[in-house]
């Protein structure tokens, strides 16, 4: 089968792949880049967990082909780990005990990373689930995810 | 599978037209899931991504509103040219899937996927809109209603790709309303979608009802429960009796393991006078 060679940015790092027509965004980031933090839930789209930013748009990897990434800019929570407001994010997911699995945390987080970031103030409790919808928690552990993103708005938005 | 990727316009048409099995993906937000389940197994894709430079747009202009196919979901929500009455793209992009979804998923891409379950087509058919189609041969421009077929079937030549679809912009009293139905706001699969376009002015002068299913498995209008609209002054439930009756006659709102047939059609008489009222100003 032929393959597609094709160059994107990922994390901030030029990167080249080989994708193989079929290949879904997730596939190339976890097993050819070694992002482990995007994870694949339910693989059709509906819960989520597969989140990273596409051009700095929050975008479902798990239903968008590998060979669209080209000349893209790619992060994963990978990326955002040395970010002073996604540390104030994870430091809240502790404090508020946000996560319970876990599985679905590097979504809610990068979600939550951007509603803060494009938020004009603390963004509502109604803006927060607006904001986190689109991600689902097995454990359905949603109030303390809320009230840890609130909280880390507070602090962001200082 | 072979993937040809153009980066403009032209480069695609002319790509088309040399492989007409091709299977377009704008978004991959319906056809992804597909590929994986096995439902389709293209030979052929033509990815047209690389082409929402050019038809990622909302323009009015001449009397028209004109919106590019490649223009998504997310940026209709944020779109400042569609204000006042146009406000309604928003309604349906604000319970359009996920957040995520909205910023892949593309309104050309909605439309050709001719569903039930595809909102924007409801809501454009009540606008009355058309497609255009381009080719390397040409242009040609086809009312929606056309173009619609039946499930998963639309009216487009196998060198053809939408550009854009365009509708009259709403003004000269002009109004429109729309609600979806399902059982949260986040990617839920409507059980009924309505949508409604008066021109008001003390009486129905013009109407436009379409709902989801309307004598197909696919979007369409409801034109008796248009027509008994026509003329009325609408003060109260009372004065939209014949068209709700006119109405039930049309729908085809079958059961299925999402709800039953009875309830949806019960669910589109409450929202289609819900619309109409609101869209005139009774409470």
């Amino acid at each position: 089968m032929d393959r597609i060679r094709i160059s994107f940015r990922l994390n901030g790092v030029e990167r080249e792949a080989f994708v193989s027509p079929e290949e879904r965004l997730l596939d190339m980031l976890r097993d050819d880049m070694g992002m482990k933090s995007v994870k694949e839930g339910c693989g059709t789209g509906d819960c989520g967990t597969c989140t990273v930013l596409v051009n700095g748009k929050p975008v479902l990897s798990c239903i968008m082909p590998a060979f669209q990434a080209r000349g893209k800019e790619i992060t994963t929570l990978e990326g955002l780990n040395e970010d002073s407001a996604m540390k104030v994010i994870q430091d809240k997911f502790r404090e508020y005990h946000a996560a319970q699995c876990g599985f679905c945390t590097p979504a809610m987080e990068i979600v939550g990373y951007k509603l803060i970031k494009e938020s004009d103030g603390v963004p509502s409790k109604e803006e927060v689930k607006e904001g986190i919808s689109g991600v689902l928690c097995r454990c359905t552990g949603y109030y303390d995810i809320v009230d840890a993103l609130r909280s880390a708005a507070e602090v962001i938005k200082k | 599978m072979e993937v040809l990727m153009p980066n403009t316009l032209d480069e695609a048409l002319r790509a088309l037209v040399k492989n007409q099995d091709a299977v377009i993906v704008a978004g991959g937000t319906d056809l992804w899931p597909r590929i994986r389940d096995l439902e389709v197994r293209p030979e052929r894709l033509l990815d047209i991504s690389g082409l929402s430079g050019e038809l990622s747009y909302i323009r009015k202009e001449g009397g028209k509103v004109r919106i590019g196919s490649m223009t998504t979901i997310a940026e209709i929500y944020e779109s400042r040219e569609l204000d006042g009455p146009l406000e309604v793209f928003k309604d349906v992009a604000a319970k359009f899937g996920s957040p995520q979804i909205r910023n892949a998923a593309t309104i050309g891409g909605n439309i050709c996927a001719s569903l039930s379950s595809e909102d924007y087509i409801t809501l454009l058919l009540a606008l009355d809109a058309s497609v255009v189609l381009k080719s390397v041969y040409g242009e040609r421009t086809l009312r929606l209603e056309d173009f619609i077929v039946d499930k998963r079937t639309v009216n487009r030549k196998p060198y053809e790709i939408v550009t854009e679809v365009q509708f009259n912009d709403m003004t000269d009293g002009w109004r429109a309303g729309f609600e979806k139905i399902g059982r949260r706001n986040t990617l839920i699969i409507n059980l009924v979608n309505v949508a409604v376009a008066l021109r008001y002015n003390g009486r129905v002068e013009e109407a436009r009802v379409a709902l989801n299913r309307v004598n197909r498995k696919v979007p369409g209008r409801a034109r008796a429960a248009e027509k008994a609209l026509l003329g009325k002054e609408i003060r109260g439930d009372s004065d939209l009796e014949e068209a709700v009756e006119a109405l039930r006659g049309e729908l085809s709102l079958t059961s299925d393991f999402r709800a039953s047939g009875e309830y949806r059609v019960a669910l589109a008489e409450v929202y289609f006078k819900r619309i109409v009222k609101r869209l005139v100003g009774v409470a």
